[in-house]
């Protein structure tokens, strides 16, 4: 159900690859706290397993990210979307697609896949009631032949939570 | 006593002026050169913005063009300019 374009992905680029080996070495010296990056040999996508902040809502909980790179990283965002079943949170779709500016028109080269997981984390963090976003059933609707999140116009109203 | 130099061999270093050590794009040092060059210095230069973040030349650009509006700079989200 997740979109998976996968085949029709091109190879990284040079500039890519080796911006993915350096993030990836750092983040088994550094990892940010309460992620897991599960280990494959595939550098063009990450899954990233994620455990709910202790005191907040999604305590004790662990989700999965799966992060895929495009070719031209970091001058394009990767794809970043929940893994079946998505927590419940008023700016994450039921098909794991993620309402979140860094995603999409806010992605600046100098973030990374750690950066991004902090800025996950912390929207998880800040939600103060387990529901889907108003328009969840039409949204994921819409997307059903396995559209990428960053082909959606997303409209960001709502920097609180 | 008088000494003959016959012939001498001159050995300097350089650094870019940078206040980072990696460019935040590539995230290679700025002593190094982008992962599309094989040599550092002139011929993969760095480049500064008028907020003062430096780039690798060929990074900056690659990020200059990729946006179809104006660019910002990665470090600090002001409009990318490059300093005259």
């Amino acid at each position: 159900m997740t979109s998976s374009s996968g085949a029709a992905r091109k190879n990284l680029s040079k500039i890519a690859c080796n911006r993915l080996q350096k993030e990836l070495v750092e983040w088994q010296v550094n990892p940010p706290t309460g992620f897991k990056h599960k280990v494959t040999d595939n550098l063009q996508r990450w899954v990233v397993e994620v455990i709910g902040a202790p005191g907040t809502l999604y305590a004790n909980e662990t989700y999965q990210l799966q992060v895929d790179f495009p070719e031209n990283y970091p001058m394009e965002a990767p794809q970043v979307i929940f893994l079946h079943p998505a927590p419940l949170h008023p700016h994450i779709y039921s098909n794991g697609h993620i309402c979140l500016d860094i995603l999409y028109d806010s992605w600046s080269p100098a973030m990374t896949v750690s950066s991004i997981c902090i800025s996950i984390l912390s929207m998880l963090s800040s939600s103060t009631t387990k529901q889907r976003p108003e328009d969840n059933d039409r949204y994921v609707k819409n997307c059903r032949n396995g559209r990428s999140p960053k082909e959606t116009r997303w409209w960001f109203h709502d920097d609180k939570v | 006593m008088r000494v003959v130099k016959m012939k001498w061999h001159a050995v300097a270093s350089w650094t870019w002026d940078a206040q980072d050590e990696t460019c935040g794009i590539c995230r290679m040092a700025f002593d190094g050169c982008c992962p599309d060059c094989k040599l550092p210095g002139d011929d993969c230069p760095l480049i500064w913005g008028v907020c003062n973040h430096a780039f690798h030349l060929h990074c900056i650009l690659k990020w200059v063009n990729s946006q179809t509006s104006q660019a910002h700079c990665p470090m600090c989200r002001r409009e990318w300019q490059f300093k005259g």
